[in-house]
């Protein structure tokens, strides 16, 4: 214990160069999949939560065709499965651990339900271990952005739906030319954002087996008994893929905001 | 300019909140009828603004009727020309009734000239060309076809106020609705989007005006409601309710506004 760190360490970890590499490739590749699935997964589960869909709607107007005033039926009538669906589902990833998603799609879905064929990909990827990570990963991102999603679409001032009903748009013109255009210039950084949690969030997926950035430094522990060092350049590794993505999205939120005017 | 062509005909009108509980509207019976202006006037809280909201069911009344060019708008259904019932367009409706916002609510993410064409292209497939050339014309006609290429933001309170109207009459309405016009302006601004009002007003189009300027309601409407507690307490010409007012709430009302 005399030196926390020693340099003649890293001559010692230099020849597990390529498993760092190839961790890094694998984290990359990781988070890029994962924002890939979880975007569309997040686009889904916000129409449908944004959605108005009310099978029961017929049970909340009386036989006039007019509105009632409160009562069950009313509040049935009010009742949205789609929006109750995407939810839930939004709720619950968001209020377990990634940990205990990733372990249940690994061994549950695809230990026990589902057969995943067992080869390797780009030479050094294990396919059975990582599809399992990408697919536990863009589910729980994909819970979160559409929280994004929503709450951006939501931003949009009431007023501006009222001004494009009052022209006689429908709801779907009006989304289509007057909120999306507004919400997707609030939400990108956002989306960008979450990309950078991603690829730090990965790191979890090594638990399962996939060779990232973190498997390298366990492998390399196995081997050498050394920790420390390994670490150090995980935690570089990590940090020269991040801290640019951030810096880039930054830059491209000052831009945008010049565009404002104000 | 009134005549007796009656457009839009309220029938006790209501609208609750909480079962009930809060009645912003209740049971308010009215009529427009083509070239009227009316003015709406009232103490805040009203209803005044929910009433002009209902008209083109930016509010969903509880009760009540309203009939605009002979149907029912109120209703989820109508009997269409052959005797079935058919689930109420009410983007049609809208189309017909143009409305003016407190807070003007222009697209900040286009231009003056593409918040203008933006709903006759997509609403009634106008030409590009044909919108743009209407446009223009209006922007002329408001003093502001320099503006054509700015944005919202670019602008001042009362420019931005006289565009939501123009952009309004793009539509070519049979009725406009205004909401409070001018209540977000800084004084200097009134005049200007007034002159617009009045501009239209001279030419004849029909027009509910929720306001508390008391000059225009009294230069240029030709009728005044007076509403207070989501009830319509007195209607009269201005001459007559604002020398004669019947009402004690409008004597009240009057004698802190004049």
């Amino acid at each position: 214990m005399e030196h926390f760190i020693q340099a003649e360490n890293f001559n010692k970890i230099a020849p597990f160069k390529t498993l760092f590499l190839q961790g890094t490739a694998v984290t990359v590749l990781l988070a890029l999949c994962t924002v890939a699935i979880g975007f569309v997964l997040a686009l889904l589960l916000s129409t449908m939560r944004l959605s108005k869909c009310y099978p029961f709607a017929f049970l909340g107007t009386d036989r006039e065709g007019r509105l009632r005033d409160g009562g069950i039926l009313r509040a049935v009538s009010r009742f949205n499965p789609l929006s109750f669906i995407a939810t839930a589902y939004v709720e619950i990833l968001r209020s377990t651990p990634v940990l205990v998603q990733v372990f249940i799609i690994y061994y549950g879905v695809f230990g026990a339900l589902v057969t995943l064929p067992k080869f390797t990909f780009f030479g050094f990827i294990k396919f059975e271990r990582y599809f399992p990570g990408v697919v536990a990963l863009g589910m729980n991102s994909g819970a979160y952005l559409c929280e994004i999603i929503r709450s951006g679409i939501q931003s949009i001032d009431g007023g501006q739906t009222e001004a494009a009903r009052s022209l006689g748009m429908t709801q779907l013109q009006n989304f289509r030319f007057i909120i999306l255009p507004q919400a997707i210039k609030n939400i990108l950084p956002a989306i960008a954002n979450e990309f950078v949690v991603i690829i730090k969030e990965s790191a979890i997926t090594y638990t399962i087996g996939v060779q990232d950035i973190m498997s390298a430094v366990n492998a390399v522990r196995g081997a050498t008994f050394i920790i420390i060092e390994p670490l150090l350049v995980a935690t570089a590794i990590y940090f020269c893929l991040c801290f640019p993505t951030s810096k880039l999205i930054a830059y491209f939120e000052r831009r945008m905001s010049r565009g404002d005017k104000r | 300019m009134a005549t007796n062509d009656k457009l839009i005909e309220v029938r006790d009108l209501k609208k609750y909140y909480n079962k009930g509980a809060i009645k912003a509207l209740d049971g308010v019976t009215a009529d427009i009828y083509r070239g009227d202006v009316v003015v709406v006037i009232g103490p805040s809280g009203s209803g005044k603004s929910t009433f002009l909201r209902s008209l083109n069911l930016l509010e969903e009344p509880t009760g009540g009727s309203i009939v605009f060019g002979g149907v029912d708008i109120t209703k989820k259904k109508v009997r269409n020309a052959e005797g079935r019932m058919v689930k109420l367009d009410i983007d049609k409706h809208r189309q017909k009734m143009g409305m003016v916002f407190q807070h003007f609510n222009l697209f900040p993410h286009k231009t003056i000239l593409e918040n203008m064409t933006l709903a006759p292209m997509q609403v009634k497939h106008m030409p590009r060309e044909e919108a743009e050339k209407k446009a223009l014309a209006l922007l002329k006609r408001v003093g502001l076809d320099d503006r054509a290429g700015a944005y919202p933001i670019q602008l001042s309170g009362g420019q931005k106020q006289r565009i939501a109207i123009v952009r309004a009459l793009m539509m070519e309405p049979e009725v406009m609705l205004f909401d409070e016009p001018t209540s977000a302006l800084d004084p200097e601004m009134v005049g200007e989007v007034l002159d617009v009002m009045k501009e239209l007003a001279r030419e004849g189009m029909t027009m509910v005006v929720v306001t508390h300027e008391m000059g225009f309601a009294r230069e240029v409407g030709n009728r005044v409601l007076f509403m207070a507690d989501g009830k319509l307490l007195e209607e009269n010409t201005p001459e007559e309710l604002f020398t004669h007012p019947k009402n004690p709430r409008l004597q009240d009302f009057l004698s802190k506004v004049l």
